[in-house]
This record gives structure tokens, sequence and C-alpha cells, in this order.
């Protein structure tokens, strides 16, 4: 029972952190319709930045988040601005081999800028935990999962509350209509993805405080982000944060009673098995 | 003019196939690997050029095709041809067994649910004590890289006629529908599901036959190597890089790229997956239909032509 307990806990705690980073990928998808392959390669970016401010500047992984999540925002608007936008309005296929292009490029620049060695972000607080009883909660990961929560959370508000989130949500459900209105699409295309990314930045330092980064961890988190977002649907990002617990606590039980390696077939199941059974998510309207 | 292009492709077969005995031994292992690229960019068209159907996840036959061969000639020490049937038959399994529910989804769809297969199947494969868990298998040593140099060839031009074929049969005809508009394919009577998952398995089979080959020429295997996710990448960018749903596109789009990306590596280490990324981006950019498409309207165009792909699909 206290081992099933810890597993939950376990599960709960890396969902958290799986939310944030489908968040990205589910805004980026629903608004502009792009599925970006490279999200996960952005991850992996934003995870080496944070490894990088920390290693080399002592900026605490936590609170040099807010510089990781900018300068990606920073990339993710020129990216969109510069590449994306031109190729916005061609077939599905397309957009999805350049993101698949931008992925490989990506994953080759970080091994040869930082080699393929693993890599971790070891604050001094690495090993601290606090105890509930017989469950034993790491304190950094305790930590991940708030950020988490508040990122969620506050991508919400954003989303419903100001202006930029409105004109976000407008252009998502039509595009042309939101343009008579005043929306100057390739900027706001280039915000929405420069959130994306930037949100992928952060979930990037938070996955270095909990798990090993090393250049090719790109694919498998761009793939379990779309499980996620096609979990819980690209409406809303409470769907999102439902999704990544749902995926988190899976993989946290398949690891615990079948094996450790097998933790990525499970939530490979879990994506074919919600595509085929309901393709709009659990939770979402569209898709 | 049909005539012309016939005999140029007979001369060009020719010299490739004399090649081995008139090339040096660096020469016929770059031919060797550039062949088997050039049959997996082939085995991608079917499903992906001509289907419509963009599959991330066909190293998963390259890989079954490797441990077919291993597995029998390793573990149950039988001959070379009886393991490639064995990673035929587990090609042609997984691809009935996993084509049905994924090939039900569309488009972006189905692309994901490819993308994670390569890794999943590492896992499992790592996990199988007859395949040699994470270790591996070694396969006996054959030094005859004539042999295996005509076997690729002898491969890829059986996948390139199958390619023609499906240009002029009923099947062809069927899948370019399915590509074209899926709902309007099934209401003129074509079954979509069958076709799908015939065009994913005879996809698979030159896959799983080009991995095959790959295993008993290297003679190492491992779960790491046998489902090589940038092996993806290259049968990807090969196909669309040289005109994805046309004959020859994917062929010379391999024989392209694997000469540049040879001579680059051979210069800077390490930089050959970088420009394959670069490639892509800049022929989804400029390109998007292929070389083959490039030099039947570059004439008419000139450089416009690049300027025109841009301005159709920019925001």
């Amino acid at each position: 029972m206290d081992l099933l307990a810890q597993i939950l806990v376990n599960g709960v705690l890396l969902g958290g952190l799986y939310a944030v980073m489908a968040l990205g990928l589910a805004l980026v998808w629903g608004v502009l319709n792009i599925v970006n392959l490279a999200h996960g390669a952005f991850i992996m970016l934003g995870a080496y930045l944070s490894w990088h401010l920390f290693t080399y500047l002592g900026i605490d992984p936590f609170l040099g988040l807010p510089i990781t999540a900018i300068v990606m925002f920073g990339v993710g608007y020129g990216v969109q601005r510069g590449l994306l936008n031109l190729v916005v309005r061609a077939p599905m296929f397309n957009t999805l081999l350049i993101t698949f292009g931008l992925e490989v490029v990506l994953t080759y620049l970080a091994q040869l800028a930082f080699s393929a060695d693993f890599r971790t972000i070891n604050p001094s607080y690495a090993g601290a935990h606090v105890a509930f009883g017989p469950v034993v909660i790491p304190l950094a990961r305790l930590m991940a999962f708030g950020i988490a929560i508040v990122l969620t959370v506050g991508m919400w508000i954003f989303l419903l509350r100001t202006k930029l989130g409105r004109a976000i949500r407008a252009t998502a459900q039509n595009l042309v209509a939101a343009r008579l209105y005043g929306v100057e699409p390739r900027h706001l295309y280039a915000m929405t993805f420069g959130i994306g990314i930037g949100l992928a930045g952060a979930a990037g330092g938070l996955y270095g405080t909990v798990s090993q980064i090393n250049p090719y961890i790109g694919a498998t988190l761009t793939a379990k982000s779309f499980a996620i977002a096609i979990i819980g649907g690209l409406d809303n990002p409470l769907g999102v944060l439902v999704g990544g617990l749902v995926l988190g606590i899976i993989e946290s039980l398949t690891v615990a009673y079948v094996g450790a390696t097998f933790g990525d077939v499970a939530s490979f199941g879990v994506l074919v098995l919600v595509l085929i059974v309901r393709p709009s998510g659990i939770l979402g309207k569209t898709a | 003019m049909k005539a012309l292009w016939l005999i140029l492709i007979l001369l060009a077969l020719v010299a490739l196939a004399a090649l081995p005995w008139y090339g040096s031994d660096v020469v016929i292992q770059f031919g060797i690997s550039t062949l088997l690229l050039a049959v997996l960019a082939q085995g991608w068209n079917i499903i992906g050029g001509y289907t419509g159907y963009a599959s991330f996840g066909n190293s998963v036959f390259y890989g079954l095709g490797a441990y077919g061969v291993a597995i029998a000639m390793v573990q149950w020490n039988l001959p070379f041809g009886f393991g490639m049937a064995f990673g035929v038959v587990l090609a042609v399994v997984f691809a009935f067994l996993l084509g049905i529910p994924v090939l039900r989804l569309k488009g972006h769809y189905f692309a994901i649910a490819t993308l994670a297969l390569a890794q999943v199947m590492a896992a499992i494969v790592s996990n199988i004590p007859l395949a040699g868990q994470n270790i591996g298998l070694v396969l006996p040593p054959l030094n005859n890289d004539r042999l295996f140099y005509e076997l690729s060839l002898g491969l890829l031009v059986l996948a390139t006629l199958t390619v023609f074929w499906l240009t002029r049969s009923k099947f062809g005809f069927g899948l370019i529908a399915i590509r074209e508009n899926e709902e309007g394919a099934a209401v003129m009577g074509v079954n979509t599901t069958l076709y799908k998952v015939l065009a994913f398995a005879l996809s698979g089979i030159f896959t799983a036959l080009a991995g095959g080959i790959h295993a008993y020429w290297i003679t190492f295997l491992d779960p790491e190597s046998a489902f090589d996710i940038s092996l993806n990448v290259k049968m990807i960018i090969m196909a669309v890089f040289g005109g994805p749903g046309t004959v020859l596109g994917p062929v010379v789009g391999a024989f392209v790229l694997s000469a540049i990306s040879e001579v680059l590596s051979s210069e800077v280490t390490s930089i050959a997956g970088l420009f394959f990324g670069v490639v892509v981006v800049a022929a989804v950019v400029l390109m998007p239909r292929g070389i083959a498409d490039v030099i039947r309207r570059f004439r008419t165009s000139g450089w416009r032509y690049f300027a025109e792909n841009i301005k159709a699909h920019r925001l």
C-alpha cells in the first residue's frame, strides 16, 4: 500500500512536469495548426540553457527559469517570423516535414555544441526531501511540480483574460474574422509560437532538475507531449494538465510493476489507444 | 523520347552493376550503403509518396528485417535466404497488426503515431532473450562485398519496378486516389483500409529486405543500431528531396544526398546529420515538390520558381 502511494505520488509529480511540456505544443497546434515535431528539441535546448546558467553563472535552476523562458521565447518568435510563416499555408505534411528538419538541425547543433554526454542540473538541495508518513517527496520534484501548476493555471488565465490571449483564441477560431478586428497575423503567429517555445524552454529547465539531459531526448519528449495534448484536448490548458497527470501516473505504474525500460512503451501505447478510441481527446471538443 | 529514356536508364544500370569490377573497396562500400538507402527511400515512397500517409516509423521494418536475418542465422543456424524470408514475414505481420488500427488515423495523427514506433520497438526487443537483449547478436562474417552490392542493386531495381507497376495498375491508382481524396476513393469503391494496409506492408517488405542485407553485411546488430531513428530522417528526406510520388525521384534523391553527405563528412565529421536537416528545411520552403518538379518547371519560370513556391504558402 505504501509502495502504491509512493508510486502514485511520483506519477503525479512527473505528470505536472509533462503538462508544462505539452502546454506549448497544444497551444501552437490549436492556434497555428502546426504540429511542431521540433517541440522536444526546444525543450532540450531550454534544459541546456538552464544547465549553462547554473553551471557557469551559478544561477539557481528555478530562479533562472524566467531567463530561460524569455530567451526561448525570442528564439521561437524568430523561428516563426523568419521561417515557419513562409510555409504556414502549405499542406500539413510540409509543416510536419519542416519542423522535423528543424528537430534534426537542433539535435545536431546541440551535439556539436554540448557533446553527447549526459548532464544533470544538480543544485545543493538536489538530495533534500520531505516525508509524509511513509511517502517521500524529493524537494526538487515538488518545486518543479508547483511551478508546473502555476504555469498551467497562469496560461489559462492569460488566454481567458488578457487582450493578447483573446486575440490568440480569436485567431484559433477564425483567422479572417480576427484579421478584420485588427489582428496582425504574422506578428500574432510569431507571438503564439514564441510563447509555446518559451513554455518548452521552461519545461526543459524543470526537466533538467529531475532527469538527465542529452541532445537526443527531443523525439521522445515530442511524442509524449503529443500524447498528452491528445488526451487533454487543445481547448484548455487545464485539460493538458489532466493529460499530463494521466500519463505521469501510467508511466510510474508501468515502470514499477512491469519494468524500467517499458515506461516509454506504456506512454506510446496510451497514445495509440487514445488516438484510436477518441481522436478528439478525452476532454477536448476539437482537435 | 521514351526509347531514349529507356536506353539511358539501362546504360546507367549496367554501369552501376559493373561498378564492383572497376571501383575501389571504399567505393563499393559507399555503393552498398547508398543503394540500401535508396531502397528505403523507395519503400517510403509507396506509403508516403503514393498513398499520402507520411510514416515517420518505417525504420521499424528495417529493424525487423535485420533481426529476422540475425535470429535465423545465429539462433537457429539457418541460411541467409531463410532469414530474409523470416524478416519479411515479421514485417508483414507487423504491418497488419499495427497498420489496421494506426492507418485509420489521418494526416498528422498518423505521422505522430508512427514517430515513436522505433523507440518502442527498440525497448521491446532489448527485453527479448531470443534477440540477444541489449547486447545484440553477432552474425557469421561473409567477406564478399561484391555479392552484397549486387544484392542491394537487385533489391533497388525490384523496388523501383514495383513502384513503376503502381503507376499503371488498379492498385496504384487506388493508392493515388486515397492520397488525393480518401472519402472520394471510398465512394468510388476502393477498399481504402485494405489498400492502405497493403501499401504499408509492401513498403515494409522492401525496408525489411534492406535491413536484412545490411545486418548480414555489417555482421553485428543491437537494438540501438537496428531501430536507428536517423534512418527515418534519411529515407524521408531523400524521397522528398527527389520528388515523392514519382518513380525515379527517391532514387535520384538518395544518390545525390548520399554523395553530398559523403563528401561533407570526409571534410568535417559529424556535419552530415546537420546537412540532412538543413536540406529538408530548405527543400520544404523552396522546392516542396522535389527535384523532379524543379527540372520540369525551371525551364519556364527560371529562378522565379523558388520565389513562387514561397509566395504560394507564406502567411
